[in-house]
């Protein structure tokens, strides 16, 4: 189908008083759309059927809304997924910063005008994703059978999507089944509670839509999501399912006691371990114990043994105080804390421990648990007294032995850090480390489990994307995700089992799952012009290419996320989208018109990240702060999806300078796909050898981490680029352009 | 040497009113609110550690719960509810019943039958008193009290009462004075402690230190209860038959002129007393601020006999004056009362129970500041320094 450009302009918002909308016109009208209007209210009732109309009439099948920036009105200007809609931001980028009626003011409008036609005649309608002769499956697949594993399966059964549980041990039940009694989950959040998991045991077992595999592993995990080949081994047999997500809830094991013989642990067998207490508990052994001591962070939070909190010791340690002063009323409780971190609502449960008459004594750092005549004396320092402070005569010492991550035991898989010359490429961001964990043994090219984060969970960002994994379509959800307790467990089983339905339902209709929800563009491999590099599929932050063995990509395009790292890293350029390509932001950039040197304006292109820079940018407008009129912009989906071919462009097109503005990278990072900016600023590297190389300066082109609350920085950031690129004179390729 | 933790100590406090403490989380908001702890004398948050620890010997020496008024923001502040204000008042009463060696305190302070057996015994016996030693004849025309009873007995009786009383509280006040200073109140030089006597008066007479509580109404309602019952202490205890006729009698069976100054304090300690008292009880009642939130027998037992004392009072001269002659039998019998409330009220009172902070508080203060400045003495002044090193060689020989 041809494209019918409609180009329009809305002349509200002040743009008119800014700006000359005839010669804006004309610039829209140099590409001969099919037809160019203006409005005054273009986002009205009125605007919106007058676009509407031509559409219907068949005159044009895109839109280009020349006006506010893209990320408001999105809603008001849906055509439906057969119209393609470019939007070319006047208002936030050019009128609310820079001055009105002045000529570089005009020029920046009407070369963001060009911009947007270039953009478009280089787009196409993107075609959801659906693979050949294949039914995109809407099964969830849970891994673990403990207290999140149940919750994340009845939640997405009772949802009404089929649910496969799969549980290595005999029976469901896992950690927590063992527990004698139950710290609360609801009400007052202040008394214990009967232990509760039998109850959901028999949920999971009655729930028709749920298809429980105890006594089994998943062997093997091909595909991708919607397409998930799952083997699973039980017993002797194998069993083959197709999945469409899988929620991983393979829980934690508590930290190796064996490692805290300085508590005393194996030297006296009157200390023991949280999950000992429970057995003594249910046993009866408890009766009889006069005094007893409970020592927190047994292991948490020391650099030594697990540098994390383990966020459920503490209110474990609360009830099991609160258990055994139910069971000897007048028996003595003490608990020896770094912090108490009984969160949200179990202030209330530590409120209540305190009334029962358990003694809380702040440590700093215990000196000694030493037995003599069969009591236990406990030394160490009191914090909040300021002195050595000593306990005698317990019968029992309870270590709080915190937990670690199903996914951290095993071995880290190695990955080859060789180049072809056999040269170590030491400065290039690496994917994270996966450990052969025995869990969901993925058919990936980049490791058989989900790579780790930190500390060996898996998490994939600690604030913005909870349950959000590095493999799409794999949620992580309990303790196997980060430490936690009760009630956040069975919150978080269920929304992981809700981002596991989100990425069912939007890949069954080839759609993008978060953070590009609903984006059905995905990549497409020219296969003929591949040399084989294997850039692309190592540098793919989500694992969503597989390699044969003549290192040939294999997409699979469910696991895509559509960040277009793939196509930043290519150096063939053979990897595009229907709608975000290589051609298209080269045809933006040129379609700048290039001042010629003895005019003095110079031009600096700025790729910004879609994510965090744009919006700051457009705050920028919004809070009315000017900046230099020499700068242009080019959103990115990710400045991981930059190709160094438009930075070689823009330099040979006789532009000063190239910045680049993406997310913060590092430990905190904030980019949307993990490594986009960091990837950007290794690439940079690699050009400004090419441009010393040319005899241009490498300080024209740069890379500046940006947060969206920076938004007051960056009119100074660019001002003081444009000053040192004035410093450095005129591109000398300007004369060439 | 590590301090031993004693699991046993809340459950002893817990006998002396203290009930919320447990919940104490030791944020620590409520030494930030109080406007009178310092970081040297800092509480309530550190006598809570110290009773949720069981820290016995520290609680025991540690001069804070005197220093606290209770003005009861740090219970208002309170994020867990924990009522720090009303742990410190209880503390005060374990601590007062600590340094009574005679044990009474404890009793009275741990046993509600105790306290009103003791109380209503000893009203007993000085009503049986009465009984048995009364004039023979009194006036029944005329209301004339020595017709009665004979001043100067009553005077030698109060004088007596007012030794042995004295004696037990200042036995108890030394008691304080060793917990808190340990080691150091031998070693301190005795100039050091008469440099404080000025002090000592000040805060005795004024309780300036209260008013450095943000709502200084309580300290103003304290002052005229305090001002109240001293000038009627000092008239009906010095001034009972005139110091040997130096000044005129206080007891008299004359109808004194109403602007007799004797009479004009006599208003003014009634009214004070009567409206303190009142304001006090009214609080407890109504339980509307966080130091009348939580009364122990011993608080309403003391406003009652203060009440009563002051209200009887009243009646003897209002009896003895109304008409010309006066209300002879009910005058004498008001008498006896008046001293069955009051005597009791002064020998439970002042020794052994609330009344005995009138002595503890400015001590502590002056004991705490006399062993700051002895320690800075000690850092900053090389002579003193080694003076009190000469002295403690020359004592260890």
């Amino acid at each position: 189908m041809d494209k019918k450009v409609g180009f329009y302009i809305c002349t509200g918002c002040g743009i008119a008083e800014a700006l000359d909308i005839e010669a804006l016109a004309k610039a829209g009208q140099e590409d001969s759309p099919a037809c160019c209007k203006n409005h005054e209210f273009l986002c009205g009732e009125e605007g919106v059927q007058l676009i509407k109309q031509d559409i219907e009439s068949g005159e044009i099948n895109a839109v280009i809304i020349a006006g506010c920036s893209s990320r408001v009105n999105y809603d008001v200007f849906n055509f439906g997924k057969d119209v393609l809609v470019e939007r070319v931001n006047l208002r936030e980028q050019v009128i609310w910063t820079q001055p009105a009626g002045e000529e570089d003011t005009q020029m920046m409008a009407e070369d963001y005008i060009r911009m947007g036609m270039a953009k478009v005649t280089r787009m196409e309608s993107p075609e959801p994703y659906a693979p050949e002769g294949e039914e995109l499956v809407k099964t969830i697949l849970v891994v673990g059978g403990g207290l999140s594993g149940m919750t994340a399966a009845l939640e997405s059964a009772n949802a009404g999507y089929k649910t496969i549980l799969v549980e290595k041990a005999d029976s469901l039940g896992g950690w927590a089944a063992n527990l004698y009694k139950m710290a609360p989950i609801k009400g007052s959040f202040n008394e214990l509670q009967d232990n509760f998991i039998p109850e959901l045991v028999k949920q999971v077992e009655e729930n028709t839509n749920i298809t429980v595999y105890t006594g089994s592993q998943v062997k093997n995990t091909a595909n991708g999501p919607g397409l998930f080949d799952v083997t699973i081994h039980q017993g002797g047999s194998e069993i083959n399912e197709r999945v469409g997500s899988i929620v991983l809830a393979t829980g934690a094991k508590p930290y190796e006691p064996d490692n805290l013989g300085y508590l005393g642990y194996g030297k006296s067998d009157k200390v023991i371990t949280q999950a000992m207490f429970e057995e003594l508990a249910a046993n009866g052994q408890l009766k009889g114990v006069e005094k007893i001591g409970f020592i927190q962070c047994a292991g948490s939070r020391d650099e030594e043994h697990l540098a994390y909190c383990s966020a459920a010791c503490c209110v474990e340690s609360l009830k099991q105080s609160m258990v055994f002063k139910e069971i000897n009323p007048e028996g003595v409780a003490y608990v020896f804390y770094k912090d108490i971190r009984s969160t949200g609502q179990y202030e209330h449960f530590y409120k209540s421990a305190q009334e029962n008459g358990v003694i809380f004594v702040k440590y700093d750092q215990i000196d000694d648990v030493a037995e003599s005549d069969g009591k236990l004396a406990v030394t160490l320092d009191d914090v909040l007294m300021g002195e050595k402070t000593e306990a005698d005569e317990f019968d029992l010492i309870v270590l709080a032995n915190g937990m670690v991550p199903t996914t951290a035991l095993g071995e880290v898989v190695e990955e080859p850090k060789e180049d072809e010359d056999g040269n170590a490429e030491e400065e290039q961001p690496t994917q994270p480390p996966v450990i052969e964990a025995d869990l969901l043994n993925l058919e990936y090219r980049q490791g058989p489990e989900l790579p780790i984060l930190k500390y060996g969970f898996p998490d994939s960002h600690y604030i913005c994307f909870p349950y959000e994994t590095r493999r799409t379509g794999i949620y992580a959800a309990g303790s196997v995700r980060a430490p936690m307790d009760l009630v956040t467990t069975i919150e978080d089983a269920t929304g992981a089992a809700l981002k596991a339905i989100q990425c069912a339902e939007a890949t069954s209709e080839g759609k993008a799952v978060h953070p590009r929800s609903g984006d059905m563009s995905y990549p497409e491999f020219y296969m003929n012009r591949c040399t084989q590099c294997k850039r692309c599929t190592e540098e793919c932050p989500f694992g969503a290419i597989n390699e044969d063995e003549k290192a040939n990509p294999l997409p699979n395009p469910t696991r895509c996320r559509r960040c277009g790292t793939c196509m930043g890293a290519c150096p063939e350029r053979i990897i595009s989208f229907k709608d975000y390509n290589i051609p298209m932001v080269g045809n933006m950039l040129k379609s700048i018109e290039m001042p010629e040197e003895d005019e003095e304006k110079p031009r600096i292109l700025i790729f910004a990240c879609e994510n965090d820079a744009i919006p700051a940018l457009d705050m920028v407008g919004i809070n009315r702060l000017n900046y230099n009129a020499w700068v242009r912009i080019i959103p990115l989906r990710c400045l991981g999806s930059l190709n160094l071919i438009w930075v070689n462009d823009a330099m040979s097109g006789g532009f000063d300078g190239v910045f680049l503005l993406g997310c913060k990278h590092g430990d905190d990072y904030q980019c949307h796909f993990m490594k986009g900016s960091e990837l950007a600023e290794y690439r940079l590297s690699k050009v400004s050898e090419t441009l010393d190389r040319l005899g241009l300066e490498s300080e024209r082109v740069r890379m500046t981490q940006v947060t969206i609350m920076d938004y007051d920085k960056i009119p100074k950031m660019l001002d003081d680029f444009a000053e040192e690129l004035d410093d450095l004179g005129p591109n000398p390729m300007k004369d060439f352009a | 040497m590590a301090t031993r933790l004693d699991p046993n100590l809340k459950k002893e406090v817990k006998e002396y009113g203290i009930k919320d403490s447990d919940k104490c989380m030791q944020c620590g908001l409520c030494s930030a609110v109080c406007p009178l702890a310092t970081t040297e004398e800092s509480f309530p948050r550190k006598m809570i550690r110290l009773t949720q620890m069981g820290l016995r010997d520290k609680l025991i020496a540690s001069p804070e719960p005197w220093l606290c008024y209770y003005c009861g923001e740090c219970s208002d502040f309170c994020p867990r509810g924990a009522e720090p204000g009303e742990t410190m008042m209880g503390l005060r009463r374990y601590l007062t019943a600590q340094y009574d060696w005679t044990g009474f305190s404890k009793r009275f302070y741990t046993s509600e039958k105790f306290e009103i057996f003791s109380i209503v015994g000893f009203a007993l016996l000085i009503g049986l008193g009465f009984l048995l030693f009364a004039g023979d004849s009194p006036d029944m025309e005329k209301a004339r009290l020595s017709t009665f009873v004979d001043a100067h007995v009553i005077e030698y009786l109060d004088l007596a009462m007012a030794a042995i009383l004295s004696a037990l509280l200042l036995s108890n006040v030394y008691r304080m004075a060793k917990f808190q200073m340990g080691d150091l109140i031998g070693k301190v030089p005795l100039s050091m402690y008469l440099g404080e006597v000025k002090e000592l008066i000040v805060h005795f007479i004024t309780q300036k230190r209260f008013s450095k509580c943000h709502d200084q109404r309580q300290w103003f309602i304290h002052l005229l209860i305090m001002t109240s019952y001293c000038s009627v202490f000092f008239m009906v205890v010095v001034l009972l038959s005139g110091l040997g006729g130096l000044l005129p009698a206080f007891q008299t069976d004359e109808v004194r002129s109403i602007i007799h100054p004797y009479n004009l304090i006599g208003y003014y300690a009634t009214f004070g007393l009567l409206y303190g008292t009142t304001y006090a009880m009214i609080g407890r009642l109504r339980k509307n601020r966080p130091a009348y939130k939580h009364t122990h027998s011993t608080d309403w037992c003391f406003l009652i006999l203060l009440w009563l004392t002051a209200f009887t009072g009243i009646l003897i001269n209002a009896f003895r004056s109304i008409g010309v002659d006066g209300l002879p039998l009910a005058t004498y019998v008001i008498y006896v009362l008046h001293l069955m409330v009051a005597v009791p009220m002064l020998v439970f009172e002042v020794p052994f129970a609330k009344w005995s902070h009138l002595a503890f508080r400015p001590v502590t203060i002056v004991l705490t500041n006399v062993k700051k400045k002895y320690h800075e003495n000690l850092k900053f002044n090389p002579s003193f320094a080694k003076q009190v090193e000469n002295k403690s060689v020359g004592t260890g020989n």
